[in-house]
């Protein structure tokens, strides 16, 4: 090396040394933590540094099609929004020291379409326009991030919450053991020139549903299953005789041995096929079916569902029920959505209800009257999590108070044993005594009609807080029909009344979602807790139950379920369709970390809490655990603008 | 023969290219009434062997350009310079420049003339600059034999003058870091110091913009107005 190059040489090192801070900066923050480093140092080197005083716009819709792209080094950005309606401007988001703006604008090479302010005194790097299609066509990591922006974050959120149900399953399930350590038997096997029906023979004979075709040294050639067979017998020009090479499925799908069961289930779902070979060196030396690695796993969700719905005695739902909380572990691995496994508890509940009761009867015998069994708040908005109380009650029909009252004393004795049985499977007694045992809550359809117009007529801010959960209600057992003419009696009243609505709505602005404009999170301490913590139930979700019921009653949409009301609330186009994703997204993220929470809680053997320390989580789940609150905030506050609270 | 010729010390001697290169350097810009976003600026800050004026030398230079009113990360200047005789004293313990980093450094005329160079004819920035610009001015007069002409705005007088409300006595670079939240990777590192002071520079400027000083020379006037005044004061 010349002087002259050492020198330069070591200028070079001395610009990185000036960058890795930068650099550094970067890499706490996804997608940068993820980026190939000479991708992520090209980045850095070609940008500038700038500084925007408080309250300073950086960039607006009036500057035309957006030149560069930015990325909050220290300080807020927020978004303004001019309002359609009336004049003045509401912060639709934040963005965060790390976080990056304007992705859709950019790529989409247009305009911003919200004015991006500095919140406080904000330092932003600022890549031009040719250097991020530069590091956009460099790097898969940030090109995948730039296209699938916050959604991708999402994703990203939903592979670790994979992964780590992931590694807590290996533990109970062994879906981590090796293939090869699965005391799998020996592979049936055949050569390519076996007549069709021979290699049937073996296949039948060794009691397998697949045969592998080998050569001479064990090298698999294809792979024949029932499946196969099934199409040769539909077939009809196939002929037996020929040789099996004609209807094998070519070079197989294979896994080394080291491959975990997990590897091999996962391939399975993603392929479907139902048999997966195991090839070392080269040579066969194991195949692996779905019926293998279903013993393995021992739940599934339709198996568990027929086992609940015909369960002998109420002992054995009783042991039925730690299986429900195996299957929900299992679904979070699978990447299911929050919303796909409140449903199947919901589901599986039901299941759980309906046996109670049918094997309640069966031992007490029929009390020969008709009844609907009906499920109110979380249960009957079908948004039950594993943590879940008794919210219930019977509604029957009947001529008059007088038989009325006989009807219910016949019902009652039945109704407190299914209380009590439900209670041994796990269902929690009400603390409230909103019970089916209650006879307050064991009622005939005019007695609940006037029950609930008194819900109506006389709601206070008090009384509104124990009655709301019966405004989200179903039936889980019986006829539907004396059901759905309450529901609709009370959307009449409901429709009408704007006071009552006003009073939904001042209720639904009790619970304020915990962010502050200054903190992240507003955190306070319950009892002599070490950490103070946010409550996600009830400061994270009940604003969008409450706000979503409120909208539901208001506009005559009889569906309970939060998420389902939402959406119908924007297909009448009562909200707006970007605000109603938003909502939902943040309502499923909600759920989803307070399910994971519930999830850590029963394998550490602590009682289920809905408080969470924010700092618990990572820092990504964190920062959309904080914009989804944000969406929470927001929710209320059309709310508050459409009730002029 | 000069007269005064035998107390003057010997022009240096440069091989032929860096004649060519100091003869082909630009002098400094007089400060115009453009933005403050049009003007080049270069924040400048020295690490020395100590803070005596005339015995100590410069040992490492840091130095980043604000362009368009922005810091371009890629390409900040860092030299350290090759300072064979200079002995180890307590200021290693500030600036962490060993014996052997700076045996290693390079040529101090190469090194100087590649900073005149990134200066350009821009005016510089730095936080107690009169001791940046001495310090400055003696490296180029003994290793280059030339004369510093640059104009050099102090950062150390422009943050109380923009920041009254602040009252923060015999300020330090460090205080200002601190009172508007900056991040320093790591401080007495010249590129480093370099890179926070031009942060603070930023700001500041953000702030003149805001109080109607929106060309570097009415700046500077500022700036000497403010100085008087204070003296003014102090005299009293």
């Amino acid at each position: 090396m010349s002087k002259k190059d050492a020198y330069s040489q070591a200028g070079r090192t001395a610009v990185l040394q000036n960058i890795q801070g930068t650099l550094q900066f970067l890499q706490r923050f996804p997608p940068f933590n993820q980026m190939e480093h000479n991708h992520l140092a090209y980045l850095v080197e070609q940008c500038q540094l700038r500084f925007h005083a408080a309250g300073e716009s950086i960039i607006k819709p009036a500057d035309g099609p957006v030149e560069h792209f930015y990325i909050v080094k220290q300080g807020r950005v927020v978004g303004e929004r001019h309002h359609v309606t009336k004049p003045g401007t509401e912060t639709t988001f934040e963005i965060a020291s790390g976080e990056c703006f304007p992705l859709a604008a950019l790529l989409g090479e247009r305009a911003t379409r919200t004015e991006h302010l500095a919140g406080e005194d904000t330092f932003c790097l600022q890549l031009d326009k040719a250097a991020f299609i530069r590091v956009f066509s460099m790097s898969e990591v940030f090109r995948d991030f730039a296209l699938r922006g916050v959604s991708s974050l999402l994703d990203q959120v939903n592979q670790q919450v994979r992964q780590r149900a992931v590694e807590t399953l290996g533990t109970q399930y062994s879906l981590n053991t090796p293939l090869g350590e699965l005391a799998l038997r020996h592979p049936v096997v055949c050569a390519p020139d076996t007549p069709l029906r021979e290699a049937v023979g073996l296949m039948h004979e060794q009691q397998v549903g697949s045969i592998i075709i080998v050569d001479g040294q064990r090298h698999p050639l294809g792979i024949f299953t029932l499946r196969d067979l099934r199409q040769v017998v539909a077939d009809a020009s196939a002929e037996l005789t020929a040789p099996i090479e004609r209807y094998m499925t070519v070079r197989p799908f294979h896994l080394s041995p080291q491959a975990s069961a997990f590897d091999a289930a996962m391939a399975m779902t993603e392929r479907h096929i139902a048999h997966v070979c195991l090839v070392d060196n080269q040579r066969l030396c194991g195949v692996i079916s779905e019926r293998d690695l279903f013993s393995l796993q021992r739940v599934d969700l339709v198996h568990l569902a027929r086992t609940i719905r015909h369960a002998p005695r109420l002992d054995s739902l009783v042991s039925l029920r730690g299986e429900i909380g195996q299957l929900v572990e299992r679904m979070l691995a699978h990447g299911a959505s929050s919303t796909q496994i409140t449903q199947i508890i919901t589901l599986l509940n039901d299941h759980t209800v309906c046996r109670v009761i049918e094997l309640a009867i069966a031992e007490r015998g029929d009390p020969g009257v008709p009844f609907s069994w009906l499920c109110f708040g979380s249960e009957g908005r079908r948004e039950q999590t594993l943590h879940t109380d008794q919210d219930n009650g019977i509604l029957f029909e009947a001529r008059d108070a007088v038989e009325a009252e006989a009807i219910r004393a016949r019902l009652l004795p039945l109704a407190q044993q299914v209380n009590h049985n439900l209670a041994q499977c796990g269902f929690t007694l009400c603390k409230g005594n909103v019970m089916a045992g209650n006879p307050e809550l064991c009622l005939s359809r005019s007695e609940w009609a006037r029950r609930f117009a008194g819900f109506v007529r006389e709601a206070s801010p008090e009384n509104l807080l124990g009655s709301s959960i019966y405004f989200d209600l179903r039936v889980v057992w019986g006829d539907e029909q004396g059901c759905e003419q309450l529901r609709q009696g009370l959307l009449e009243q409901v429709a009408d009344n704007r006071i009552f609505q006003r009073m939904l709505a001042d209720n639904a602005l009790r619970q304020r979602p915990p962010v502050g404009r200054l903190r992240e999170f507003v955190l306070t301490r319950q009892g002599d807790d070490k950490a103070a913590t946010l409550d996600l139930k009830v400061q994270g979700l009940t604003p969008f139950v409450d706000g979503a019921r409120l909208l539901a009653l208001a506009h005559g949409i009889s569906a309970c379920n939060t998420l389902e009301r939402l959406r119908q609330l924007i297909a009448k186009g009562i909200i707006d369709p970007l605000d109603g994703a938003a909502y939902e997204e943040a309502y499923h993220f909600i759920q989803q970390t307070r399910m994971q929470q519930h999830q850590r809680q029963t394998r550490e053997n602590l009682p289920y809490s809905n408080r969470l320390d924010p700092d618990s989580l990572n820092h990504l789940d964190r920062r959309i655990l904080r914009e989804s609150l944000r969406q929470a905030q927001r929710l209320q506050s059309s709310l508050a603008l459409r009730y002029q609270l | 023969m000069n007269l005064f010729a035998w107390w003057r010390p010997a022009a240096p001697e440069l091989d032929a290219p860096l004649r060519r290169r100091l003869a082909a350097l630009p002098g400094p810009a007089p400060l115009g009434v453009c933005s403050l976003r049009e003007q080049r600026w270069v924040v400048l800050d020295l690490e020395t062997s100590g803070l005596n004026l005339n015995r100590d030398q410069v040992l490492s230079i840091g130095a980043v350009a604000i362009e368009d009113g922005a810091i371009a990360l890629g390409r900040p200047f860092e030299r350290t310079l090759h300072r064979p005789a200079q002995k180890t004293n307590a200021s290693v313990l500030i600036h962490g420049l060993g014996p052997s980093a700076l045996a290693a450094g390079s040529d101090p005329a190469e090194a100087l003339l590649d900073l005149m160079d990134f200066i350009g004819d821009s005016p510089v920035l730095a936080f107690h600059a009169p001791f940046d610009q001495r310090m400055l001015a003696r490296a180029l007069k003994d290793s280059l034999g030339l004369r510093l002409q640059h104009l050099f705005l102090d950062l150390a007088e422009l943050a109380p003058l923009l920041n009254p409300d602040t009252v923060l006595r015999e300020a330090g670079l460090d205080d200002w870091i601190a009172r508007f939240g900056l991040e320093v990777q790591a401080r007495h590192h010249a590129s480093a110091d370099a890179q926070v002071t031009a942060e603070l520079a930023l700001i500041l400027f953000s702030q003149a913009r805001r109080q109607q000083l929106d060309s570097p020379l009415q700046l500077e006037q500022r700036v000497r107005q403010w100085r008087r005044r204070k003296a003014h004061h102090h005299s009293l």
